[in-house]
C-alpha cells in the first residue's frame, strides 16, 4: 500500500496526463460520426449565441451580393412557376409536395478542416430534427446531425462519413458521391460503371433513394475522370454546385412522409 | 498571486474569442491553421505546479472544442504540449537562470530561446491535433504539410501579438 502511494506521489503527472488524455480521446471518438454528446449540446447553445452575434454584424458587409443572389433565385423560381402553369403534367409528377422547406442561416461554417460542420440558427423548436438534408439554391449541403432547442449543426458534404447517392441526369445510372479529403470545391464519385463514358460538365443529382433529399437536386459537375486501380468500376472527381465557403442561407429538408417509411423500413427487416 | 490569476483569466477569454471569431474565420487554404489560443500556455508562470498547467491546457483545449465542435482534439493536444513544457524548459535553461515568479517571455527568456520554446510547443501541439484530426495515416503527407504550415503561420501571429503587448520599460530586440 506504502509502495503504491509513492509510486503514485512519483509519478502523478504522468498519470493525470495519461488520464487527461484518455478522456480526450474518448470524446474525440464518441463524438467522431456524429456529435451525440451533451457536451456538445451545452456547447453549441452556448457558441450558438456568440456566433449568431458574430453573425449579425458580419452579414452586413455582404448585403449587396445577398440581394443579388436572392433577385436570381427569384427569377429562377419565376421560371418555375411558369412551367408549371404551363405544364400541369409536370405539376402531377413533381415529388416536391412531399417535403417542406425550413429556411435557415448558417451561423459558422468550416470548410478546412478534415471533418467539416456547420451551425445554423434553427433548432427543434423550428421543427427540425435529426438526418434531415440540407440544401441551398445551388445544390445539397448536408445532413443534421444534432439538435438543440434554437440551433442545430449540421454534417457537411465535405467529411468522410458523408456519402449521398447520385445519379447521372444523362443517362440516368447510379453513383455514390463522397469527399476526397483534400479541396473544399471538389468531391469524388465512385461505383460508375466502366461502360459509362463520361465527359467533363455531365451533372450529378440526387437520386432520392434516401429519402432525405428530394430526386433531382444539384450535386456538382463531372471535373475529369481518375485513373482507378479497380477494375470494375471508374471513379471520377467532380466540382460541387455549391460553393460552401460562402455559404450563408440554407434550406432544411422535411419529408412529411418519413414516418410512414421508417414504418415501411422496419416491416422489411 | 490574486493578481496574477485575474490576468491569466482575461488572456483565457481574450485568446479564446480571438481564436474562435476572428483566427478562425481567416480561411487560408487547406494547410494553414494558425493557434494562437496556445500562447496563453506558453505564459503561465515558471513555478506553476504540474497538475495545474496539464488542467489549464485540457481547459483552453476543451473551451475551442466547444466552439468548433470537436470535443476532445483540440484538448488531448493542448494537454499534451502542457506536459512537455517542463521538460523543454528543463533543457532550455538553467535552474539559477529563472526567476520562479517570472512567466516565460521575450523578456525573461531572450528572443531567441523563446522563439525555440515556441516552435518546439507548437510542433507538438500541431502534431497531434492534426495527426488526431485526420486519424489515417493515408493522409501522412497531409498532415506533416499541414503541420509545417500551421506551426509557422502561428508562430508569426504569436509574435505580433506578443510584440503589441510588450512591456516597454525594457529594451529589447
Amino acid at each position: 500500500m506504502y509502495n503504491l502511494l509513492i509510486f503514485l506521489k512519483k509519478y502523478n503527472n504522468i498519470l493525470l496526463f495519461l488520464i487527461l488524455e484518455v478522456l480526450c480521446i474518448i470524446m474525440l471518438m464518441n463524438n467522431l460520426p456524429y456529435q451525440k454528446r451533451k457536451l456538445t449540446n451545452v456547447g453549441n447553445a452556448i457558441s450558438g449565441k456568440l456566433f449568431k452575434t458574430k453573425t449579425n454584424f458580419t452579414n452586413y458587409f455582404s448585403l449587396k451580393e445577398e440581394n443579388q443572389l436572392i433577385v436570381e433565385h427569384n427569377a429562377l423560381l419565376m421560371s418555375h412557376l411558369y412551367k408549371i402553369n404551363t405544364d400541369t403534367s409536370e405539376l402531377m409528377n413533381s415529388q416536391s409536395f412531399d417535403f417542406n422547406f425550413i429556411p435557415a442561416n448558417v451561423i459558422n461554417n468550416s470548410i478546412n478542416n478534415v471533418n467539416n460542420y456547420l451551425l445554423i440558427d434553427k433548432g427543434r423548436k423550428n421543427g427540425i430534427k435529426k438526418d434531415m438534408g440540407v440544401i441551398c439554391e445551388n445544390g445539397v449541403v448536408g445532413k443534421v446531425v444534432n439538435v438543440t432547442e434554437n440551433y442545430a449543426s449540421v454534417i457537411s458534404m465535405l467529411h468522410p462519413y458523408t456519402i449521398i447517392s447520385a445519379r447521372f441526369t444523362d443517362n440516368q445510372h447510379i453513383a455514390n458521391v463522397s469527399w476526397d479529403n483534400l479541396d473544399y470545391r471538389f468531391g469524388t464519385v465512385n461505383d460508375i460503371p466502366l461502360h459509362l463514358v463520361l465527359e467533363k460538365g455531365d451533372t450529378l443529382v440526387t437520386s432520392g433513394f434516401s429519402n432525405i433529399y428530394p430526386a433531382g437536386i444539384m450535386i456538382g459537375t463531372i471535373e475529369e475522370m481518375i485513373e482507378s486501380k479497380s477494375k470494375d468500376f471508374s471513379t471520377a472527381k467532380i466540382r460541387f454546385s455549391t460553393n460552401f465557403s460562402a455559404l450563408r442561407h440554407v434550406f432544411v429538408i422535411e419529408n412529411l412522409n418519413q414516418t410512414e417509411i421508417d414504418s415501411l423500413t422496419l416491416t422489411q427487416r | 498571486m490574486n493578481n496574477r490569476l485575474i490576468l491569466n483569466s482575461l488572456r483565457f477569454i481574450g485568446l479564446l474569442f480571438l481564436q474562435v471569431l476572428v483566427i478562425d474565420n481567416i480561411r487560408l487554404g487547406l494547410y494553414i491553421h494558425p493557434h494562437i489560443y496556445v500562447l496563453f500556455i506558453f505564459l503561465l508562470p515558471f513555478n506553476i505546479p504540474n497538475w495545474q498547467l496539464l488542467f489549464a491546457g485540457f481547459f483552453m483545449g476543451l473551451a475551442v472544442d466547444l466552439f468548433n465542435g470537436t470535443p476532445g482534439l483540440n484538448a488531448a493536444a493542448c494537454v499534451f504540449m502542457a506536459f512537455i513544457r517542463p521538460l523543454v524548459i528543463n533543457g532550455m535553461m538553467r535552474r539559477n537562470d529563472i526567476n520562479e515568479n517570472d512567466e516565460p517571455s521575450l523578456n525573461t527568456m531572450g528572443t531567441s530561446r523563446f522563439i525555440v520554446y515556441s516552435l518546439l510547443l507548437l510542433l507538438a501541439h500541431n502534431l497531434i491535433l492534426f495527426m488526431l484530426e485526420a486519424f489515417s495515416f493515408k493522409l501522412i503527407g497531409v498532415v506533416f504539410l499541414q503541420t509545417l504550415l500551421s506551426v509557422f503561420s502561428s508562430l508569426l501571429l504569436i509574435f505580433i501579438i506578443l510584440l503589441l503587448f510588450k512591456k516597454t520599460k525594457k529594451k529589447l530586440l
